[in-house]
């Protein structure tokens, strides 16, 4: 399947997605070459490797590779295979490490990947093995955006930031926004025995919370949720679309309170004043109305960066939907918190964020079972005649462009999926990053 | 010898003690066994790591670092409720569970308050054929209350780094 004329799987038009794209083998395999070992992933925050010698143990795609902060201060991505027999050079997820040993047969690697070990290289090998010739495989590109690193294993990938466009960068500019943010210690990290499309769509789904996490909302347990129209605010929606599939889906501010907002910018008491128009302090801020722009400022959607981030909680959270075979997905939490917030907030954010998602929190208990079961239903040869239904809100809607900033305003809406499996259908049958760049579509524009 | 009998009284009680509790979580008789827990419990599962050696200190993380459980009360109690709506979907149809309390350990006692450490298996089925098994590490602070041991605080440590089930809807 070298081939595979994707678009006949995704009918963009009519919103129709064939249900093979969810569970078909050969279909994965594929998306490993054209999407990830292409696509720009996100690998760690520069705050989980500080000293020279950390480490960070990630996949991209089916590749595992390993974040190090290499002797220059800077950030190595290395695949995590010897080049020897390919075994695990390193098997921890976390740590520090002077050089990467292989424990086979002990051929061990510099932080930044050359090889600096070959035991026997004299007597076994008679000095017959160039040593330059076999570091462990480097990332193609490294780039890191405002803390956050991202790397593709394609020399041929367009730079990080005209991969990014506009959405993209919004979306990472949520997690930045939030002032000089870490990680803080601990990601969690389970499986759920889905297809990893069906993860990544679900963070545009405004549609399924008031259902799947019914049973949250009315624990009680997180006032803002109680009032759904305001958590979710299904009749006032914000979706931007960007290039090579990335989005931004879900809730926005209206321009009336935004414009209070902006009547007091940079007032320290501000936040706290205006407490009735529930909008987060940092949004109070003229750098991030500056960088987030006149609407992007207003979003408080879940940003999607192609193929597999979802960053939500306003830029608290960012979660990887890795895939580990078609009918399995990895799901990986990456929680920020500001470097110079009280032991307080700290708490109340990490109390916040256990407990509503990670495997235990109240709304993603209920998650993942949906998406086991969506998954199984894309196997039987019957259950294949029918494609999966993403045509909400098609054809009734329009991509604003006043001020500057492309959006759609609307209610509850698949526009964001339907996006998301039109550009993987672009990956897919782009043959490579030029094809790719040159025939993938640009951000829409009018009626959608 | 008296020592040694009360020793091996305190046992027996602390293990009864779990036995009981264990039966109250797999008939999912949630709210009986929230009367449990102390009003000040903390209820703490942190997240394991695979690590060489040489940085075991960082194996899990530590008190308010992420966990998958960082919980009050308050909390517990809104995880009960929450599977008393009638929309809790990942537990209705419900799990079959058992949990199975080994190696129980006191390891403390100081006052009304007990240090007991325990090993456990939760094993969890659910639907057609989905199977769930987490093992692990329990360290409990139990403190007699009238006469009866209520949970002040209980840590649990898993024995899985990634944690091989789509999500922890259940007690430990």
């Amino acid at each position: 399947m070298e081939t595979p004329n994707a678009k006949q799987w995704v009918d963009f038009e009519k919103g129709l997605v064939d249900r093979i794209i969810f569970s078909d083998p050969e279909i994965y395999r594929l998306e490993m070459e054209r999407i990830f070992a292409r696509a720009w992933s996100f690998v760690c925050h520069e705050s989980q490797i500080p000293k020279v010698g950390d480490f960070f143990s990630t996949y991209i795609g089916e590749d595992r590779v390993l974040a190090v902060r290499d002797k220059t201060g800077g950030v190595s991505v290395l695949l995590n295979t010897c080049r020897h027999r390919g075994n695990a050079v390193c098997r921890a997820e976390q740590g520090n490490a002077k050089v990467f040993t292989c424990p086979y047969h002990g051929w061990s690697y510099g932080l930044d990947g050359e090889l600096v070990g070959v035991p026997g290289h004299r007597d076994f090998y008679r000095s017959d093995l160039d040593k330059k010739e076999w570091g462990l495989a480097r990332a193609a590109h490294v780039t890191s955006y405002r803390g956050l690193v991202f790397a593709t294993l394609d020399p041929a990938a367009v730079p990080l930031d005209e991969y990014l466009g506009e959405v993209g960068r919004i979306g990472l500019d949520f997690i930045a926004e939030r002032g000089d943010v870490e990680v803080v210690d601990g990601v969690q990290k389970n499986v759920v025995a889905c297809n990893w499309k069906l993860a990544v769509d679900n963070l545009f789904d405004w549609y399924h919370p008031v259902v799947s996490h019914r049973s949250a909302i009315q624990s009680g347990v997180f006032p803002r949720l109680q009032d759904e129209e305001v958590a979710f605010a299904p009749m006032s929606q914000m979706v931007m679309l960007g290039e090579y599939g990335h989005g931004i889906g879900g809730p926005m501010i209206s321009e009336e309170v935004m414009a209070e907002v902006r009547a007091h910018l940079d007032d320290p008491d501000a936040a706290h004043a205006l407490a009735r128009l529930s909008v987060e302090p940092w949004r109070f801020r003229a750098k991030a109305h500056e960088t987030l722009g006149p609407h992007g400022i207003r979003s408080r959607g879940h940003p999607s960066i192609f193929p597999n981030v979802w960053i939500t909680l306003n830029g608290a959270q960012l979660c990887l939907r890795i895939p580990r075979g078609p009918l399995s997905t990895e799901l990986w939490w990456f929680t920020f918190a500001n470097k110079n917030a009280t032991a307080e907030q700290r708490r109340s954010l990490v109390r916040i964020t256990t407990h509503m998602f990670g495997p235990a929190g109240l709304l993603e208990q209920d998650d993942g079972e949906n998406w086991d079961q969506c998954t199984r239903g894309t196997i039987g040869p019957a259950a294949r005649r029918y494609p999966l239904n993403f045509a909400m809100g098609r054809g009734h809607d329009r991509v604003r462009n006043d001020g500057g900033q492309r959006r759609i305003e609307t209610v509850v809406n698949e526009h964001g999926q339907r996006w998301t499996y039109r550009a993987w259908a672009e990956w897919m049958d782009a043959v490579d990053w030029p094809d790719l760049r040159n025939n993938h579509s640009p951000a829409p524009s009018g009626a959608i | 010898m008296e020592r040694e009998t009360a020793a091996v009284l305190l046992q027996h009680e602390v293990e009864q003690f779990y036995y009981a509790e264990a039966a109250l979580l797999d008939e999912r008789r949630f709210a009986e066994w929230l009367d449990l827990l102390t009003s000040d419990v903390h209820y703490w599962m942190p997240i394991r790591r695979t690590v060489m050696n040489a940085d075991l200190d960082q194996e899990f993380t530590r008190p308010g670092a992420m966990a998958f459980f960082d919980d009050d009360k308050a909390m517990l109690e809104a995880r009960v409720k929450k599977l008393a709506t009638g929309y809790s979907w990942s537990e209705d149809p419900p799990s079959r569970t058992r949990h199975m309390i080994h190696n129980v350990r006191v390891l403390a006692v100081e006052g009304e308050e007990l240090t007991v450490e325990s090993n456990f298996h939760l094993y969890r089925t659910r639907l057609e054929s989905e199977e769930d098994s987490w093992i692990g590490r329990r360290r409990d602070r139990l403190r007699r209350v009238d006469g009866a041991f209520r949970i002040a605080e209980r840590h649990v440590f898993l024995d899985q780094t990634l944690i091989l089930s789509r999500n922890l809807s259940n007690f430990f």
